[in-house]
C-alpha cells in the first residue's frame, strides 16, 4: 500500500463563546477545551462544540506556552494543556503533553524540578505499605490528600472543571515518585521520573529551578540525594585505607636486630650509666624504639635517660623514661599504679652505628599509706634498643583524616534525607533511606 | 476473500473472512452484508469524525509472533468522549480487538459467555454492574473499572457484526492483575465478553502507521 500524503494533524474549531480559531491538537481524544482567547470551557465530546462555561478573560503566562514542542527521552511532545492543581494551600503546575504514536504524559513542576509523568496500565502491588512496580520499592511519602483543581487551559481528553477534588497518594525512591489518584469513578496511576533540569531547559526552554541548599526549599520528595551513591563508596575507601595503614604501618615500622642489656642497680644509691651496642641503622631515617623493663620495681620508680649517639659523628639524639611501680591501701582497698614496662621512641634517626648510653637511678617511694616499705634489695632493669618503631598517634590521626571525606559526605546526605523526608506526612518510614 | 460490487454505489467491496459478513463500502458508506451468497445494503454508516489515531485500514503488526492486518473499525461515543476500536485479522484467520482510548491501547480477544463467572452472566442476563466487583473470566480475577453507555459513531471497513450508528450497548471495562483486561458489552439482544491485556504500539511492531504532518512517524522493528 503507497503511503498517502499525511493527514493533518490538529482540526480547528471556532470558539462558540468570542469566535476566537481554535486548533484542537489530539483530536478524537479531547473533551474538553479552554479557549485560549477568552477562557471559555467548550465540550467538544461530540461533533458540535458546546459551551459549557463562558468566560471573558485573558489566559495565564505559562512557563512552556502551549503548543510548544520538546524531546524528552528520545519522544517529542507537544504540551496541548495546562492545570493548576493545589492541596491544602500548597499547589503545583501539570503540563499534558500529546504525542499522536505515543499517546500523553505529563509534566510536572512545583517549581524545585520538572518531573516526566505517563499513566500506568498496571497496578502496582502494595507490600506492606510501600508499593511495588516492575521490582522496585516505592516508600510511601504522602499518605493522604484531597488535590483540588484550580485553573484549567488548553485541551484534555476528560471532563476537567476547575474545583474537581481527587484523592491522592504518592510513594517515592530515589528519582521516581508513583502517585495514585481515586474518585468514586476510578483509580489512576502515574509514575513520574524526575528530569534533569538542564535537560528541560533544552527541551522546553525552561529555567533552572534553585537547588537545594540555596533554594531554601527542601529538596523534592522523589530527588535522589546527590551523595547517595557516593557515600557507600566513600566509606568502602576509607575503610579499606584505614585497614591498609592498621597493617603497613607495623610492617614498615620494623627495623633490624633488637640489643639488650641488663643493669643492676641499688635504690637510693649512685646512679648508674650503661652503654648498649652497637645498633646499626641501615635507613636514611627511622625510627628508634627503647623499651625499659623491671619486674622487681616495688614502690620504686627507675629514672632512665637515654642518649643514641652516632659512633661516627657524635651526634646524640635524646629520650626520658621511667619504670615504676606503687601499691598500698586505702578506704577503698588495695591499689596499685604505674608501669614495669615502658617503650619511648626516637623519631628520624639517620642511617650510621649507635650506642645508647643510659643513666639509671633507682627510688624509694614513701607514700604515707605505703604498706610496702621498699627496701634495699637491687633492681634489674633491661633496656632494649630496636630500630624501627610505630608512632600510633600519627597513624590515628591519618586513619582520621582519611574518614573525614566519607563522614563528611554521610553528614550532608542525612542533612538532604532529613530536609527531603521533613516534607512526608507519613511517620518516619522514609528517613531510613538507603546509602546507595 | 470474496470481492463483489456494493448493492447501492457499484464499487468494489472486499468479504476477507466468512467470519466477517459486514463490510463498510469505502465510496458510499453503506453497510453491505453477505450471508450465505446473499450481498445485501443494510443502511448507512456515519462519516468518521476526524482524529489522530496512528492506526488506519491496513496497518499491520504483531502480537508475538502472530501477524495481524488492521481490516475494521468501530469508533464508540460515550457522554464524556470517544474511542476506536480497532479489528485484527490474524493470518491464521482468527481476529481481535485493539482497544485505542486516552493514548492507551488494549488487546482483547472475544471469549464465549460461558468463560465468565456469575457475576459476569448477571451483566448478561441485564443486571448492573458494580464498580470493584470482582469477576472471573477463563480463570483470570478481574474487577470492575468503568461502566458506561456506549453508541456507535461510526464504523469503517470489515466487521464481524452491523454497526449502524446510534447502535447502543452497555460497556463495563475489567482491569486485573499486571496488565489484564477485559470488556463486557451488552445490547438488546446478546452479550459479547472480550479478554486480553494492556499493550503499547512498540510492542505490536506496526507498520504502516498513518502519517500525521508534522509529526515524526517512529519506526517500530
Amino acid at each position: 500500500m503507497a503511503d498517502p500524503a499525511p493527514d493533518p494533524a490538529t482540526k480547528t474549531l471556532a470558539c462558540p463563546s468570542c469566535g476566537g480559531t481554535i486548533a484542537i491538537r489530539a483530536a478524537g481524544h479531547t473533551v474538553t477545551l479552554v479557549c485560549h482567547y477568552c477562557s471559555s470551557l467548550i465540550d467538544v465530546a461530540n461533533p458540535d462544540a458546546r459551551l459549557i462555561a463562558e468566560y471573558h478573560e485573558a489566559a495565564q503566562e505559562l512557563a512552556i506556552p502551549l503548543g510548544t514542542r520538546g524531546t524528552l527521552r528520545g519522544t517529542e511532545w507537544e504540551a496541548i494543556g495546562f492545570l493548576q492543581r493545589s492541596e491544602g494551600g500548597i499547589g503545583w503546575s501539570e503540563y499534558l503533553l500529546f504525542n499522536p504514536y505515543a499517546g500523553y504524559a505529563w509534566l510536572i513542576t512545583d517549581g524545585r524540578g520538572w518531573s516526566l509523568g505517563r499513566m500506568l496500565t498496571v497496578t502496582p502491588r502494595d507490600a506492606g505499605g510501600a508499593m511495588l512496580l516492575d521490582g522496585e520499592r516505592y516508600k510511601p511519602f504522602f499518605a493522604g490528600g484531597s488535590a483540588r483543581v484550580d485553573y484549567v487551559l488548553g485541551e484534555f481528553y476528560w471532563r476537567v472543571a476547575v474545583g474537581e477534588r481527587v484523592r491522592t497518594a504518592d510513594f517515592v525512591r530515589p528519582g521516581f515518585m508513583l502517585s495514585r489518584e481515586t474518585n468514586d469513578a476510578e483509580e489512576t496511576w502515574t509514575l513520574a521520573e524526575l528530569i534533569d533540569p538542564r535537560e528541560m531547559g533544552t527541551a522546553f526552554g525552561t529555567d533552572l529551578p534553585p537547588a537545594w541548599p540555596g533554594s531554601g526549599r527542601p529538596p523534592m520528595p522523589h530527588q535522589p540525594s546527590p551523595w547517595a551513591g557516593l557515600v557507600g563508596r566513600a566509606w568502602q575507601f576509607a575503610f579499606v585505607a584505614v585497614l591498609a595503614l592498621l597493617v603497613l604501618a607495623p610492617i614498615l615500622g620494623r627495623g633490624g636486630t633488637s640489643v639488650s642489656e641488663t643493669v643492676t642497680l641499688f635504690p637510693e644509691g649512685s646512679e648508674r650509666s650503661a652503654t648498649i651496642g652497637p645498633i646499626v641503622l641501615t635507613r636514611a631515617k627511622q625510627p628508634v624504639t627503647i623499651r625499659a623493663r623491671s619486674d622487681e620495681v616495688r614502690n620504686q620508680w627507675v629514672d632512665l635517660d637515654y642518649a643514641l649517639v652516632d659512633r661516627a659523628t657524635q651526634a646524640s639524639y635524646e629520650a626520658y623514661d621511667i619504670v615504676e611501680q606503687y601499691e598500698g591501701s586505702d578506704s577503698d582497698g588495695r591499689w596499685s599504679e604505674g608501669n614495669r614496662s615502658t617503650a619511648s621512641k626516637i623519631a628520624s634517626v639517620p642511617a650510621g652505628t649507635y650506642d645508647l648510653v643510659v643513666d639509671l637511678g633507682a627510688h624509694n617511694w614513701t607514700g604515707a599509706s605505703s604498706s610496702y616499705a621498699a627496701g634495699i634489695a637491687p633492681v634489674k632493669v633491661t633496656v632494649t634498643v630496636s630500630p624501627g618503631g610505630v608512632f600510633w598517634s600519627n597513624v590515628w590521626l591519618a586513619a582520621l583524616l582519611i574518614l573525614l571525606p566519607a563522614l563528611r559526605m554521610g553528614w550532608q546526605h542525612i542533612r538532604f534525607e532529613a530536609s527531603r523526608s521533613g516534607e512526608s506526612d507519613v511517620g518516619g518510614s522514609t528517613s531510613d533511606e538507603d546509602d546507595d | 476473500m470474496l470481492t463483489v460490487n456494493c448493492p447501492n454505489c457499484g464499487a468494489p467491496v472486499r468479504f476477507r473472512s466468512p467470519a466477517l459478513p459486514v463490510v463498510v463500502c469505502p465510496y458510499c458508506q453503506s453497510l453491505v452484508t453477505r450471508i450465505g451468497d446473499e450481498i445485501r445494503a443494510v443502511g448507512k454508516a456515519a462519516v468518521l469524525p476526524f482524529d489522530v489515531s496512528p492506526i488506519r485500514i491496513g496497518t499491520t503488526g504483531r502480537d508475538g509472533d502472530r501477524a495481524f492486518e488492521v481490516i475494521g473499525r468501530v469508533r464508540w461515543g460515550w457522554s464524556d468522549g470517544s474511542w476506536n476500536e480497532w479489528l485484527l485479522l490474524f493470518t491464521d484467520g482468527s481476529h481481535a480487538w485493539l482497544g485505542e482510548a486516552m493514548g492507551l491501547y488494549m488487546l482483547l480477544a472475544e471469549r464465549p459467555p460461558a468463560s465468565g463467572d456469575a457475576g459476569v452472566s448477571r451483566i448478561a442476563a441485564g443486571g448492573e454492574a458494580i464498580l470493584g466487583t470482582r469477576m472471573t473470566i477463563d480463570g483470570q480475577m478481574l474487577a470492575v473499572s468503568d461502566i458506561r453507555e456506549a453508541s456507535c459513531i461510526a464504523a469503517e471497513g470489515e466487521l464481524p457484526f452491523r454497526a449502524p450508528p446510534g447502535w447502543t450497548v452497555y460497556s463495563v471495562d475489567l482491569r486485573g492483575e499486571g496488565s489484564a483486561c477485559a470488556t463486557i458489552q451488552r445490547d438488546a439482544g446478546e452479550t459479547s465478553l472480550y479478554l486480553g491485556r494492556y499493550v503499547t504500539l512498540a510492542e505490536l511492531r506496526p507498520q504502516g502507521l498513518r502519517a500525521i504532518e508534522g509529526w515524526a512517524m517512529p519506526s517500530f522493528t
